[in-house]
């Protein structure tokens, strides 16, 4: 029982830097159709810039703040360069264009930061152990930043303006055009979303999980995984979706075989795309009236 | 004049489907173009609010030449398009919907925006009780409704619907024409696209006929719509008499690019 439930609050945790960066692919994929592969990146050049800047001296939350906030502009700097330009924006297209910039990004993360992983300093370090689970200070941290994050861009999309018109950008393009809405501004305003998702989600994940130029490839296949298991379109599908598969993956390590560990997203993965194909590359029921 | 187009011409890739039309609104009149499955009309309001571009000729706003613009600047320059299919926002409220009418208004006083939601809420009741239902639950005359009341939040000076009737019982299209009727009373410029000629030249001012695109006729509604040569256009073909048995053409270009 004991050995259960700390499984699953492991899982929990780490689904939750999952679902983070599936709130990215979800983001970028409802406003502009593409599938982002390099929305992995986004979180482990959060998590290296954090890193680097503590090195620098810097304290810990402005670390963040300009992890954040590099990551972002490298977000809508690859918006404007190689999505704005495309005038006929294929998932092909997107794909390998996405893929280039993902391919970038490591490279430039090998050169500028070196082929080791690193964590980041932990908010608090050390844990504490409830009835036989032992739990670290930064899980919870990780747990508590992912809910306010989830709750704070699901807020944004139901109640303000601007995250309306990029569900109206979502649902009906001509429509929301013609009430006035720049699809290239929508398409903007999602990069930056999934740039700052991504970047928390790396920063908050490096202290347990360690970062390096290559880490974007797992953190963005499970962040997709986990965005795909809620039909790609849904802000709560991507949280729900993330956190089962932070916990099946650790029971399946727990129980069955810590290899067998990576293998989990990809049975998932294949089961969706099985079962509900649709729900994947479709606009889904979603758009159509 | 609030709406002028000289000489438009306009397409779809390599294929003109509009081919130099003139067309005058204003002065609060409810002008309607009406013709056959396939003359051009939804590509005339497709060009016209910028969503396919000019290749060639003019459309003047107010004034301004807004020629080239996209449907965002002309949304801005106070033309609000009541797309076909009505296209409402699905899983957004009515609310939601309304709110997003008045997208262009947004840096605006919200009393405005609050009278402009008001006044298209008397127009159509029917939607007073559905505010916070899913756009995408309402049957289709609800969802026209919401569609051009979406377009009035913009506070346009000119309004252009594309087949507001379209698969729509008849008495809801008497529903909505009559409110369109109060709209032109109000001293809103309208321009309305519509296959359904009974209705459109019930309300309209002014009507324009159009075959394979381009006007074959236009006059005054009253005198029009004794004039044979209108039912002569609807059946394909009648006026220019070039191809009397060839099938019109702009049809299929439209029909393919669904």
């Amino acid at each position: 029982m004991v050995d259960l439930l700390q499984l699953v609050f492991a899982g929990l945790s780490q689904g939750a830097v999952y679902a983070l960066v599936a709130i990215g692919f979800v983001a970028i994929f409802t406003v502009s159709g593409v599938i982002n592969l390099a929305q992995g990146e986004f979180a482990a050049l959060g998590g290296l810039v954090a890193i680097s800047a503590v090195g620098s001296g810097l304290p810990l939350l402005a670390a963040v703040v300009v992890a954040v906030a590099t990551v972002a502009v490298v977000a809508v700097l690859m918006e404007r360069l190689t999505i704005a330009p495309v005038k006929r924006m294929t998932t092909l297209v997107s794909l390998i264009l996405t893929l280039g910039v993902s391919t970038g990004l490591k490279a430039l993360m090998l050169l500028v930061y070196g082929p080791d992983a690193e964590g980041l300093t932990p908010i608090n370090p050390g844990g504490f152990t409830v009835g036989g689970v032992s739990i670290r200070y930064q899980e919870l941290w990780i747990l508590a930043v992912a809910a306010v994050v989830s709750a704070a861009v699901y807020w944004f999309y139901e109640r303000t303006l601007a995250g309306k018109a990029l569900r109206a950008c979502a649902e009906q393009p001509v429509a929301a055009r013609l009430v006035g809405i720049s699809l290239g501004r929508a398409s903007l305003t999602a990069f930056l979303i999934a740039g700052c998702v991504g970047a928390i989600a790396g920063v908050m994940a490096s202290p347990i999980y360690f970062t390096s130029w290559e880490s974007g490839l797992t953190l963005g296949l499970k962040g997709f995984v986990a965005a795909t298991l809620g039909g790609l379109v849904s802000v709560r599908g991507a949280v729900l979706g993330g956190l089962l598969l932070g916990v099946l993956e650790n029971l399946t390590a727990g129980y069955v075989s810590t290899g067998l560990r990576d293998a989990v997203a990809f049975l998932l993965l294949i089961v969706v795309l099985v079962a509900r194909p649709s729900g994947v590359f479709g606009r889904s029921a979603e758009a159509r009236v | 004049m609030s709406l002028e187009v000289r000489g438009l011409a306009a397409g779809y890739g390599r294929l003109e489907v509009l081919h130099g039309v003139d067309l005058t609104a204003g002065d609060g009149r409810l002008v309607a173009v009406i013709g056959a499955n396939g003359a051009g009309k939804t590509t005339l309001l497709r060009a016209l609010s910028g969503l396919i571009p000019a290749s060639g000729g003019t459309v003047t706003l107010a004034g301004a030449d807004v020629t080239g613009s996209g449907p965002e600047r002309l949304a801005r320059a106070g033309l609000a398009h009541v797309p076909e299919n009505r296209l409402v926002f699905p899983s957004l409220t009515v609310e939601d919907n309304l709110v997003l009418g008045a997208y262009t208004r947004r840096r605006g006083p919200a009393a405005e925006r609050r009278e402009a939601r008001d006044r298209a809420l008397a127009l159509f009741p029917r939607l007073q009780p559905r505010l916070q239902q899913v756009a995408g639950t309402m049957s289709g005359g609800e969802q026209q409704m919401l569609a051009i009341a979406r377009g009035l939040m913009a506070q346009p000076t000119v309004l252009v619907l594309d087949e507001p009737s379209v698969g729509l019982a008849p008495r809801l299209v008497g529903e909505i024409f009559t409110a369109l009727g109060k709209l032109r009373d109000d001293g809103l410029t309208l321009v309305a696209v519509e296959q359904n000629a009974r209705a459109a030249f019930a309300v309209a001012d002014h009507v324009y006929v159009m075959d394979r695109g381009a006007v074959v006729l236009e006059g005054d509604a009253a005198t029009l719509a004794s004039d044979p040569r209108v039912t002569a256009a609807f059946l394909g073909g009648g006026l220019s008499g070039d191809t009397p048995d060839g099938p019109p053409t702009p049809g299929t270009a439209e029909a393919g690019q669904r």
